[in-house]
């Protein structure tokens, strides 16, 4: 009974495959276009549809958990490099044959970064750090900073009621990570052979101590008012009303958009101490198969052979101004040029590539929320950085 | 009834019936056997309340009850269900889904280091209409040799009826012909190039009866991708996806290090094999995975498959959903990282849903005694302007509170209200007490409008005569609140308070977007914060603090969340209960 209804749904599913073969990619907004277009070829080539679906980014993951492990969701995703390994770990991503790509012309930090317990489980196809912005009518290109004491300086000058001389979303992590490790913190311990160790939290140490105690002074000195958060710092710059902020080139658009003359100081040229400069957290955009896809032959020939290429990582480049994670792309965007003046691409890449690379281990979920609580309360002076980085640090153990 | 309104009855009964016998047909070959048999039992109860007249009174009754059942009863029993096992980050699947994967994935299929490989050309049998068929041929070849293969014989389906895996036997092919199960086919090649051997001007094979498969597709065949929209959604995603090509006692698939342009040598690495168990006078069987390469037994550990690498050590492999009894349960008592600040954020959520309570209470009583004096004008005016917090939706006004008001140094109230008058600004967010008074200040404003409403509903049932003798008696305004309005009004709306209390007890959108349970409790080893109730700090430890989502976890403790509220309720309903003696 149950075999000759099993065979009749397979029937069913046969006759419907003649019409609906079609690859889903859940992606977000500024990718859409071209992917739909890259869709085409690939349906011209092989026959089977490419539906791509737009998804807001800071829902693909989860609403990806949710879908695939119900057998249903995209065939194809998105996504951020630290998603790789809580997704693997649930057994759903497809890992990718380090043998069907090749492997040389990717930037070797963006394979690190999808690579995880040995797999490749994704296609890199950007990669990003945040760097320091500056806006023309304040700072101009010589004035530029070099050490956190030059940035003071210069910030306080610019600080008055209504405009800010420096801004940094300083409650959150990710955007200060730089004045961490720029101290000699870290998060987990790395060894090139073993990975990551999650026993070694390097987020207390004097280096990590002394970064609180900066991140403090900017309030206590008045460059940045209490309250400021991203939004506000975002649309300050965006307005003129700010004259240095740190963020990531996902922005840059929106105020090369909105008229603003600036520059980008990558934040690895900046000394926090005599010798000892800030390395922003890395992060890698890129491309990861669904591994409960009834079509995941199909979605790894359609990201290596039509978005993993040189061309296809372009027109990524096109849409999302970030570093291409394809060394083969600079000499296209150099002969073509691209939506974005080349001295900024060129010092988000000099960021990027003095950066460390954001843990991709599901551990590092556990970071986040204790971080940022520990640096709400450093800011508000709740507790003083010893108190709060121990205590984050004590969660986080806790939490593994 | 004329005839054209029963023949619609009739129809929509068709329907009906049919709609539910395919949900159940589904639910039944998803393997979802429960709610299978239980909508199976509702189609029968419901086609015996159309056609028998005895059960005439259910027929309105049915449908209530099939709805209480898939959207209360239902999610009910399935938490209970998922608050016994470890449904969660790395424990999303069954075990024989586990299995499965372990023995069909591509993934964990072995490729020698220096595979063999095989070109390979697809011949199909045209129909009538000379459209392509699902028969077909598959010619693997090499520079020296060619085999033949027939349409895949062993097929396995996994419970939704994905092909999983599919197998068929090469034969080599001798001088253009091969013998297969007594069937002979013979290669086809143009007239003027008789006697050549290799593989490229075969036109088609020819089945010993006469039947003709034409050469169709080769993925490197350029002059072939016209036919390769069939190939792909027909051809490969029905058979060649999970074929398994045997030859002798080497095994081929469609390899994804060639992007599945060849086929190539790969081996299963993983096998089942049952074991049996003796448990006293008992022998119990149980299905364990083997690695063939290695010939060792897969390790089971903490509801997971772990295999040995090169150096001996253990690796995690798949893990799969299990039930762990009440690991659960007692995880919130012997968790330090849970029972420690438990008891604080028990007591603030009892806190902060009794004042909400209370305060969206007063304020709407305020505001609907002032309403209902008659001697005022333009009330429609009063009672649309107090009634628009209640239409916003709360996720655009909490989030108007947290940016537009309480903000530090950018927020209204700091910045032109307390600074024009010359106080100091009060850290709003940041400050345990003060984020405490924000979220009760937008809670009142969130929900007053509510309590107004339904107090302007109560007051206009208290007679007005009761008022008058009141009067003619010299009872003040204040006597008058106290001994009638205030005892008649609760007797219609102390059960409303009741449910206001439930819903502010778990009222998790308000903390999460106005403070995100923040300020964090200093001293704390765990993700606590000062605002959060027992909702939000459960949806921290189970979502957020730990490495992805813990499901079960989260099943249990909104399991005790339901029982204190279910007692509390019961304890509140019997105390409102008390006031409706005042009525009587």
């Amino acid at each position: 009974m149950k075999k000759g209804l099993i065979l009749t749904l397979v029937l069913l599913v046969g006759v419907l495959s003649l019409f609906s073969q079609t690859l889903t990619v859940w992606s977000s907004e500024k990718q859409v276009d071209f992917m739909k277009r890259i869709g085409q070829e690939f349906t011209r080539d092989t026959g089977i549809n490419v539906d791509v679906q737009m998804v807001t980014f800071g829902d693909i993951k989860s609403k990806f958990l949710t879908a695939a492990q119900a057998g249903e969701g995209p065939d194809i995703i998105v996504g951020a490099h630290d998603w790789v390994g809580e997704l693997a770990l649930n057994g759903l991503l497809e890992p990718i044959p380090k043998s069907a790509i090749e492997l040389d012309k990717f930037a070797p930090s963006g394979i690190q970064a999808f690579t995880y317990e040995g797999k490749l489980y994704g296609l890199p196809y950007a990669i990003e750090a945040v760097g320091l912005f500056y806006n023309r009518d304040y700072v101009s290109d010589e004035e530029v900073p070099t050490s956190i004491d030059e940035l003071k300086a210069l910030a306080k000058e610019f600080t008055t009621d209504e405009t800010v001389g420096f801004s940094v979303t300083a409650n959150d992590f990710y955007h200060v990570y730089g004045f961490f490790s720029g101290y000699g913190a870290y998060v987990f311990g790395y060894n090139p052979q073993t990975g990551y160790d999650i026993t070694d939290l390097g987020l207390n140490n004097e280096g990590a101590i002394k970064a609180g105690y900066l991140l403090k002074s900017f309030f206590d000195e008045g460059i940045m008012p209490q309250g400021m958060n991203y939004n506000i710092m975002d649309s300050m710059f965006m307005d003129g009303l700010a004259a240095m902020i740190i963020n990531g080139p996902w922005a840059v658009k929106a105020y090369l958009d909105a008229g603003i003359d600036f520059g980008v100081v990558p934040l690895t040229s900046i000394e926090v101490e005599p010798g000892k400069s800030m390395k922003p957290f890395v992060g890698v955009q890129g491309l990861m198969i669904n591994s409960r896809s009834e079509n995941k032959a199909f979605a790894m020939e359609f990201i290596i052979n039509y978005l993993a290429t040189a061309e296809g990582i372009y027109q990524f480049y096109i849409a999302d101004p970030r570093l291409p994670a394809r060394n083969d792309v600079s000499q296209i965007i150099e002969e073509q040029g691209g939506p974005v003046p080349a001295d900024i691409v060129a010092a988000f890449t000099e960021s990027a590539a003095g950066g460390e690379p954001m843990p991709n281990i599901p551990a590092m979920q556990s970071v986040w929320q204790p971080m940022n609580d520990a640096l709400n309360n450093i800011i508000n002076g709740t507790q003083t950085p010893e108190d709060a980085l121990n205590d984050a640090v004590s969660k986080i153990k806790v939490a593994l | 009834m004329n005839k054209f309104t029963t023949f619609l009855i009739w129809i929509f009964i068709g329907v009906l019936n049919a709609l539910l016998v395919w949900a159940i047909l589904l639910l039944f070959i998803l393997a979802n056997y429960g709610l299978g048999v239980v909508i199976s039992i509702f189609l029968v109860l419901t086609d015996w309340a159309i056609f028998s007249k005895k059960a005439y009174p259910y027929r309105y009754t049915l449908p209530a009850l099939f709805f209480l059942f898939i959207l209360t009863i239902y999610p009910i029993y399935y938490t209970i269900d998922t608050s016994f096992t470890n449904y969660g980050t790395g424990h999303l699947f069954t075990r024989t889904n586990a299995i499965d994967t372990l023995l069909t994935d591509p993934t964990y299929y072995f490729e020698p280091e220096d595979p063999k490989t095989y070109d390979f050309k697809v011949f199909v049998r045209y129909d009538e209409q000379y459209k392509p068929t699902e028969d077909f041929l598959l010619l693997l070849y090499d520079d020296k040799n060619m085999y033949l293969s027939e349409k895949p014989v062993t097929l396995e389906y996994d419970s939704r009826g994905n092909l999983i895996y599919a197998e068929s036997e090469l034969f080599p092919v001798e001088n253009d012909e091969v013998n297969i199960n007594d069937t002979t086919y013979t290669l086809i090649r143009p007239t003027e190039s008789l006697g050549t051997n290799g593989s490229d001007s075969i036109i088609a094979i020819e089945k010993d009866g006469g039947i003709r498969y034409a050469y169709f597709y080769s993925p490197v065949d350029p002059l072939t991708s016209t036919n390769s929209a069939f190939y792909n959604s027909v051809l490969r995603q029905n058979y060649l996806k999970s074929l398994n090509l045997v030859l002798g006692d080497q095994n081929f698939r469609l390899s994804s290090s060639t992007i599945f342009k060849k086929f190539s040598e790969a081996y299963r690495v993983y096998d089942t094999s049952v074991k049996v168990i003796v448990d006293g006078e008992r022998e119990i069987y149980k299905t364990v995975v083997v690695n063939t390469l290695t010939n060792k037994e897969l390790v089971e550990r903490d509801s997971a498959f772990w295999d040995y690498n090169e150096n001996g050590e253990l690796y995690r492999l798949i893990g799969y959903k299990d039930y762990i009894g009440g690991e659960n349960f007692a995880k919130i008592i012997t968790d330090p990282r849970i029972s420690g600040p438990f008891f604080k954020i028990f007591g603030w959520t009892f806190a902060y849903a009794g004042l909400s309570v209370l305060l969206t209470f007063v304020v709407g009583l305020a505001f609907a005694l002032v309403l209902n004096d008659v001697n005022l004008k333009g009330k429609v005016v009063y009672r649309t302007l107090l009634i628009i917090p209640w239409a916003i939706p709360a996720f655009i006004s909490v989030l108007v509170w947290r940016n537009g008001f309480f903000n530090e140094t950018y927020g209204i109230i700091n910045r032109f209200i307390l600074g024009n008058i010359g106080i100091e600004p009060v850290k709003w967010l940041n400050d345990p007490f003060w984020a405490k008074v924000a979220i009760l200040i937008t809670n009142t404003w969130l929900g007053f409008p509510y309590m107004m409403t339904i107090n302007l509903g109560a007051l206009q049932s208290i007679p007005g005569e009761l008022y008058e003798a009141a009067v003619i008696d010299g009872a003040t305004r204040w006597k008058q609140f106290r001994q009638i309005t205030l005892p008649l009004l609760m007797v219609a709306v102390a059960p409303l308070l009741v449910m206001s209390f439930a819903f502010n007890f778990n009222n998790f959108t308000l903390i999460y977007l106005l403070t995100g349970g923040g300020p964090a409790m200093a001293g704390t080893n765990t993700p606590a914060g000062s605002t959060d109730i027992l909702i939000s700090y459960v949806y921290k430890l189970a979502f957020e603090g730990s490495q992805g989502q813990d499901f079960g976890f989260a099943s249990a403790i909104s399991m005790i969340i339901f029982a204190i509220i279910a007692v509390f309720s019961y304890f509140n309903f019997r105390f409102s209960g008390s006031f409706e003696e005042v009525s009587r």
